[in-house]
């Protein structure tokens, strides 16, 4: 899988895309304002990282759904807006629950969606919960991969909304590895990072 | 031409300090809207940590100016495009457990004005809003705040021998505790106070 980080400038997306344990999984680096023109015809994977400027996406929209039609997968990491440049995504903004993990008894809120999902064989599900930034609908057909305890989604995997494939979460990864502030974000883009380079396979082997 | 420019990133935008800027007559305006003109005849200019860094080398050559022209630049972030010639890229603090990232104030400086370390070492019982590491300050410069563990100088005002200053906080925008119940809100109004009165260095150390 040739994936290419699609970078917004900013220190995290530097720390994220240099940092020497992740590099191996990158093959190219494209600017965001820079995306609506880029070459794509060697990219198999555009891998949105977190936190970008929406204006910079909704400017290659058509890039994306060409990218998209072609049979290609677009990681969309959160914070982006990815329901401004993504057709079928819905979002609904939350209260973030930053500090939730501090009151006694404390629930995250996320819960497991397709245990057997091939995810699952990277991560686990506390390497996925930080924080949230608001949940998604599951859109027909798509596979939550994980679900909130009200029956949403913050991370769904979905190859059923038109042509290529979409993995869209709420989770911001990038964010919080690149600014050295979230053990669980490392772990998580450890793991994910793999999985998506050897393919992003949707079903555990075991399944 | 406006005399203060605050460049809004697009992330953690802090409504409360928009207003604040609007309530002084202080311009905000988003990266993907300023040429290079834009940057010249200020006398402050503000900088976001999630701030597009790359686009920003393209207006290097009209900070320099800013700079040269006697302006003030105050910057936050971790820096990792060679934006200012003189500066080098930010280095982590070797550790990140609660003790590595307590911070200590090392020269007093009117931003800071009656900001407890304790609120900016802690948020909410958390430690590590305030900075992880530091982008190194060079020769000349007045350390304000470092980790007492490794010293990594979080924030630093330099009078630039070229001209102009820096006003550098190596982490998350320092304002962004504007709502906060802690004495780091202050840090918001204090900084734009600072800037009104002229953004006066500190006293032994007016540089050339």
């Amino acid at each position: 899988m040739r994936i290419a980080f699609v970078d917004g400038g900013t220190y995290y997306h530097h720390a994220t895309f240099n940092d020497p344990a992740l590099r191996r999984y990158f093959d190219d680096n494209i600017h965001a304002p820079a995306l609506a023109r880029a070459d794509l015809a060697q990219v198999d994977c555009l891998y949105v990282a977190s936190r970008q400027n929406p204006v910079d996406l909704i400017a290659a929209r058509d890039a994306i759904a060409d990218f998209l039609a072609a049979g290609k997968l677009v990681v969309a990491l959160g914070e982006s807006r990815a329901d401004l440049w993504l057709d079928d995504v819905q979002w609904r903004p939350g209260e973030v629950n930053f500090w939730w993990w501090r009151e006694p008894g404390a629930d995250s809120g996320l819960r497991v969606g397709d245990a057997g999902h091939g995810l699952f064989e990277r991560i686990s599900l506390t390497d996925a919960t930080w924080h949230r930034h608001g949940d998604l609908v599951t859109p027909p057909g798509a596979v939550s991969v994980v679900n909130t305890v009200d029956g949403q989604s913050v991370l769904y995997d979905d190859a059923a909304s038109g042509p290529g494939r979409r993995i869209v979460t709420t989770l911001d990864p990038c964010y919080h590895h690149g600014s050295y502030f979230m053990p669980a974000a490392s772990r998580f883009l450890h793991g994910f990072l793999p999985w998506l380079k050897d393919g992003a396979p949707a079903r555990a082997a075991s399944d | 031409m406006n005399n203060v420019l605050h460049v809004r990133a697009i992330s953690h935008e802090l409504p409360a300090f928009t207003a604040l800027l609007q309530a002084r007559g202080m311009v905000s305006r988003s990266l993907r809207n300023l040429c290079d003109a834009d940057f010249l005849g200020r006398r402050a200019i503000l900088i976001e940590a999630h701030i597009d860094q790359r686009t920003l080398m393209d207006h290097r050559a009209v900070l320099r100016t800013h700079l040269d022209a006697g302006g003030t630049l105050v910057f936050n972030g971790h820096l990792v495009y060679p934006i200012f010639d003189e500066l080098a890229p930010y280095r982590v603090a070797a550790g990140r457990s609660v003790k590595d990232l307590i911070v200590e104030r090392v020269h007093a400086h009117p931003v800071f004005d009656g900001v407890s370390c304790d609120d900016l070492s802690f948020r909410r019982g958390v430690a590590g809003f305030y900075g992880r590491g530091a982008n190194p300050a060079p020769p000349g410069a007045v350390v304000l705040h470092r980790l007492q563990e490794d010293g990594s100088p979080l924030d630093w005002v330099w009078q630039r021998p070229a001209g102009g200053q820096i006003l550098m906080h190596g982490g998350n925008t320092c304002w962004m505790y504007l709502d906060d119940a802690s004495s780091a809100a202050r840090i918001g109004p204090q900084l734009l106070d600072w800037i009104e009165a002229g953004a006066p260095a500190l006293p032994g150390n007016q540089g050339e």
